[in-house]
């Protein structure tokens, strides 16, 4: 065997890991970017982010017959009615002062525990199954290498979901809110523009990212009753690598998460159950701003 | 006041929740039961509620149907079933259980579904003298003299199997199974008699890879290891959803065409309708199959099948046998079923006769000595279904 085939060798096992990874990366990115928008810009620690991923999931679910309509009907439900739930925990919200992390974190987490609840009087209590499209049902080889269409079809999806987020962001008078409510609160509360209009606006919107994430991302982070948890985690951590001003911070962090999940795990399968948190507290330990820098950077 | 705090405090916030988060995810005397007018007490309990719903409604429904396949009888005594429930685990299974025999007073107690919930429940079976003739879950104990199971213990449909793969795999077995005790469990009864009959582990350090339960949902890390081991054949156990999930993205990965073996749980009762296509040709091995061809079995699954959808597991069927062996011991046990009478009479049944085929109680374990199947999942009409391709070894010690 000559040293150029022991070197792809070396590599070629963790093709398909690496490959993986970016699909679950751009699933949590699309689940934690509503969560990062909450808090970054309306300043709301909404822990009942995961329920609104939960119900996009379990929407997902109940819909999905291995049609394409049948995805097309669910993603607009999942997202409608995520949005909706926003916009209700704005509404429930109103009474909390801004910025107090303690009322928010009781009333969401409440809110959060009820719904779950409800999903599960609902839909029962064993994990529900997600039936794809039959067309994206099976396998493709990818650089030799088998791999689950739906999941790379993700890849491109996820990822056109994220650029027209950036781009809604950046040219968007919309954007243009939610980056000036984040650099200068005050000045745009001076404005005109009313505090309460913008944490709908961003709850709802929230909504429907994480309601859409549930949708596509319920064959691979799939409805039950841990997933909730499981998403609201997942987001946490986004923010604390990923930081809580910038869409750049937020996509490495979720890619950071995605490739620890999978490369990681492939790696150092010994290592598994604390690779995520060791990760975390040695962004943390090193540099307590996150991975990026803030918004302006972006 | 500013309207956004400090980030610092925002990600020390994010830090904390994300650690809570972690760790909350991480889980008589004289006489009782019979009366003067030749009734007895009976206590059920099992998980009507939470995770194990599903194999707790089975084990329910194939003590149910052992009754009203017998007139409601158990040993010519009309039975008062008290049934309880025993939720996720000890926590919900000891208060339940107290009630059953404290209060309630049963004869003997039967089901739960939980090994936990069985080393939980043990104490106050010791302490009221009652027997326990468990149908699933079944710890370590080191007390047997009151404790019955006609399920199996964990270690045992692996090394059941180990044979047959070391027979007919020519090469290397890669083990993977769920980082709990039943899963060690499970995968050290294959691995241990694996390697005492010369057979050679693909895993890279030679032990069994364990992945987090139930945090692991995405098993495609593991299957790009178990690719570049150049594994002849896999050996796994996992249940419940992790089932499912390990199931069909083995059928989408870049090993779906290495042959898969399984303890039967993988691919048993509802889980098998969840994986559809993907599980077809998976190898396993359990104490039960709904096609066994025996006249005890026919008759078992047409009276199932006259009340549910579907064939029963072997979740039912341990169940319907622990009313078997209750009724067999309460006749033996005279004009004066006493708790002790009873488990005195179990221990000395001999052959029980079953939709399994026939079993008894090993002396030491007081779990089955009986025979496993190798079945592989295969059309049957218009559904899938694991279908019995062969004998395996008689295990039980």
């Amino acid at each position: 065997m000559t040293a150029v085939a022991a070197g792809t060798n070396r590599i070629d096992p963790y093709l398909i890991p690496a490959l993986d990874g970016v699909a679950y990366g751009l699933l949590v990115f699309v689940a934690a970017s509503g969560l990062v928008f909450c808090f970054g810009v309306a300043n709301i620690l909404n822990l009942a982010h995961g329920l609104l991923y939960a119900i996009g999931g379990y929407t997902a679910a109940a819909l999905l017959d291995g049609g394409w309509a049948s995805l097309a009907l669910a993603l607009a439900v999942g997202v409608l009615a995520a949005a909706a739930a926003g916009v209700l925990l704005a509404g429930l919200l109103t009474p909390v002062a801004t910025g107090n992390h303690l009322s928010q974190a009781l009333l969401t987490f409440g809110v959060a525990l009820a719904g779950g609840s409800l999903l599960v009087a609902g839909f029962g209590p064993d994990n529900p199954q997600v039936q794809v499209p039959a067309a994206l049902e099976g396998s493709v080889m990818v650089a030799g290498h088998r791999y689950a269409a739906y999941r790379l079809v993700f890849i491109v999806v996820a990822a056109v979901l994220a650029a027209a987020l950036y781009l809604v962001v950046r040219r968007t008078r919309a954007g243009m809110l939610v980056r000036a409510a984040v650099d200068d609160p005050e000045m745009v509360a001076c404005l005109g523009v009313s505090p309460a209009r913008i944490r709908a606006g961003v709850l709802a919107a929230a909504g429907a990212l994480a309601g859409a994430a549930g949708v596509l991302g319920a064959p691979i982070i799939g409805p039950g009753t841990g997933t909730a948890d499981t998403v609201l985690l997942l987001s946490l951590v986004v923010v604390v690598l990923g930081g809580l001003g910038s869409m750049a911070g937020t996509l490495l962090a979720a890619l950071a998460i995605g490739e620890i999940q999978t490369l990681g795990v492939a790696l150092l399968p010994s290592a598994a159950p604390f690779l995520l948190f060791a990760a975390m507290a040695a962004v943390l330990a090193v540099r307590a701003r996150g991975l990026a820098g803030r918004w302006r950077s972006a | 006041m500013p309207l956004i705090t400090p980030w610092r405090s925002r990600a020390l916030t994010a830090a904390l929740l994300a650690a809570v988060l972690t760790t909350s995810t991480a889980c008589g005397d004289d006489a009782p039961g019979t009366s003067a007018g030749g009734s007895i007490k009976i206590g059920l309990l099992a998980s009507l509620s939470g995770t194990y719903q599903a194999v707790g409604t089975e084990i329910r429904d194939g003590f149910q149907l052992y009754l009203d396949t017998h007139d409601g009888k158990l040993g010519g005594r009309q039975v008062d079933l008290i049934v309880a429930d025993e939720g996720n685990g000890a926590q919900t299974a000891v208060p339940a259980a107290t009630k059953l025999l404290k209060q309630d007073r049963v004869s003997a107690l039967t089901g739960i579904v939980g090994g936990g919930s069985v080393a939980g429940v043990t104490p106050v079976l010791n302490e009221t003298k009652v027997p326990l003739v468990g149908s699933n879950g079944r710890p370590e104990l080191k007390d047997v003299s009151r404790v019955w199971h006609t399920s199996y213990l964990s270690d045992e449909p692996g090394a059941a199997i180990a044979q047959h793969v070391r027979d007919n795999v020519k090469g290397s077995v890669y083990a993977i199974g769920p980082d709990y005790q039943g899963g060690w469990d499970e995968l050290r009864g294959f691995t241990d008699a694996f390697g005492k009959i010369g057979g050679k582990l693909a895993n890279a350090d030679g032990k069994t890879t364990f992945t987090p339960f139930p945090a692991t949902t995405n098993f495609l890390p593991y299957f790009a290891r178990i690719k570049a081991s150049g594994a002849a054949a896999v050996y796994t156990f996992y249940a419940g959803s992790a089932a499912v999930d390990f199931v069909k993205q083995y059928a989408q990965s870049e090993i779906k065409d290495i042959p898969l073996y399984a303890a039967g749980f993988l691919t048993e009762g509802g889980v098998l309708n969840a994986q559809g296509e993907a599980a077809r040709d998976i190898y396993s091995v359990l104490n039960y199959s709904p096609d066994l061809d025996n006249a005890e079995n026919r008759a078992f699954v047409a009276a199932w099948k006259a009340k549910h959808d579907g064939s029963p597991t072997t979740y039912a069927l341990a169940s319907y046998d622990a009313a078997a062996v209750l009724d067999r011991a309460i006749g033996a046990a005279g004009s004066d079923p006493t708790p002790e009478a009873i488990n005195t009479a179990i221990g000395q049944l001999g052959q029980i006769a079953s939709p399994r085929g026939t079993w008894q109680f090993s002396t030491t374990t007081h779990s089955p000595v009986q025979k496993w199947y190798l079945r592989q999942v295969r059309q049957d009409g218009r559904a899938l279904s694991n279908t019995v391709v062969g004998d395996l070894a008689t295990v039980g010690r």
